[in-house]
């Protein structure tokens, strides 16, 4: 099967190749883990290693903004625009969402102009800011997804979580309507945070159902091995798992 | 007999033509040149006009007909989804450059010295 790559370190392997093509995939996390990043290095890897012209859609943060956290990551994203092979909006969710539905709208010229393939959309959560009842967010997130799709992009949509330790109280249809669901979480073990995240969802495909750790490095993200001997990861305060809790009391720990 | 004022004015037009006719023309209000500024570091934004008033700090009242001002001079586009006016940035390539002179000269405090002479002037 075709495979959207990420050609992030350790995610593809748990995508089991990457995301699906035209598919809609979710990235939710509290502030700082990282979804922004997974998000620009989605879209930069997917320019300068597999050749697929991507977009930036964002709701809130100026452009300006991705440039210079890009640049820390030695992603020259304004080298990118000028020779038209990334381009970073901005605007509301309104116009974002009335633009869309349109024929010939800027999204759906750039994306044709551009041979857009990929796009992230930072973040969906302003998406809410159109209506409190439920049912209708559910519609416009449909409709939204479905045009994305409909331009043959591959989207990857954060998410903001607002809980930073465990996992927020939600009742949020959202996850219903992306195909693939991505968390990621700060794990407090031994008083120092740790990152994790765990693919949740991959519609259609086989997915690693571990818990792993992740680091932001100077190149980005890197996903690196699952949290061995610990349980409860997700609520954001793992303790020991039985097993390592007797070999922790009653083993007698090798002198160095 | 040349008075100090025809000095100062010869003194401020020393500048590149094109910048000059740009300063006079079309910033030509501290408003203009925040947004212009703001439109040549977001270059692809576009939005209404509650939501620039809100991302250059300003108020609807103050923002919107420095912005249609902006259309008319060329340096802006409007356009209407569901007749909700809708601006950005020109896509002309001409104009997009004189911006970008524009903001690159702002980097020299000589230059704008002379830019503000002319905007205080042309707000008399």
């Amino acid at each position: 099967m075709q495979r959207v790559k990420t050609g992030i370190k350790g995610l593809d392997e748990m995508l089991h190749g990457g995301f699906l093509p035209q598919t809609a995939n979710l990235v939710e996390g509290a502030p700082g883990t990282g979804k922004t990043t997974l998000g620009m290095q989605f879209i930069y890897n997917g320019i300068t290693l597999y050749d697929e012209p991507g977009i930036i859609l964002t709701f809130e943060e100026f452009p300006q903004q991705y440039y210079r956290d890009a640049a820390a990551f030695g992603w020259d994203f304004k080298a990118l625009e000028r020779e038209g092979r990334l381009k970073v909006i901005m605007t509301s969710p309104e116009v974002g969402r009335l633009d869309l539905e349109q024929v010939g709208g800027m999204i759906e010229t750039l994306t044709n102009e551009m041979g857009a393939r990929r796009i992230l959309v930072d973040s969906l959560s302003h998406l809410e800011k159109l209506t409190d009842d439920p049912v209708e967010l559910r519609a416009i997130q449909y409709s939204f997804i479905n045009a994305l799709k409909r331009e043959g992009l591959t989207a990857v949509l954060t998410k903001e979580s607002p809980a930073l330790l465990g996992a927020a109280e939600s009742e949020e249809s959202i996850a219903f309507v992306v195909d693939s669901y991505i968390l990621l979480r700060y794990v407090e073990i031994e008083s120092a945070i740790h990152k994790a995240l765990l693919v949740l969802k991959l519609r259609g495909s086989d997915h690693a159902k571990d818990i792993r750790q992740f680091e932001i490095t100077s190149g980005g993200i890197e996903v690196q091995a699952k949290f061995e001997g610990r349980e409860g990861i997700m609520s954001g305060s793992p303790r020991l798992s039985m097993a390592d809790s007797f070999v922790r009391a009653f083993v007698k720990k090798e002198k160095p | 007999m040349a008075t100090s004022d025809d000095f100062t004015a010869r003194l401020m037009n020393d500048m590149d033509p094109d910048l000059l006719d740009f300063v006079k023309t079309k910033v030509n209000t501290f408003i203009k040149w925040d947004l212009v500024r703001f439109f040549h570091e977001n270059p692809n934004t576009a939005d209404t006009v509650e939501n620039i008033a809100r991302y250059a700090g300003r108020n609807v009242t103050a923002v919107e007909p420095e912005l249609n001002e902006l259309v008319e001079s060329g340096v802006m586009e409007i356009r209407h989804l569901d007749e909700i006016p809708v601006y950005s940035l020109t896509t002309d390539e001409s104009m997009r450059r004189i911006v970008g002179e524009f903001i690159r000269a702002c980097e020299d405090r000589h230059f704008r010295v002379k830019a503000v002479y002319h905007i205080i002037r042309g707000m008399r």
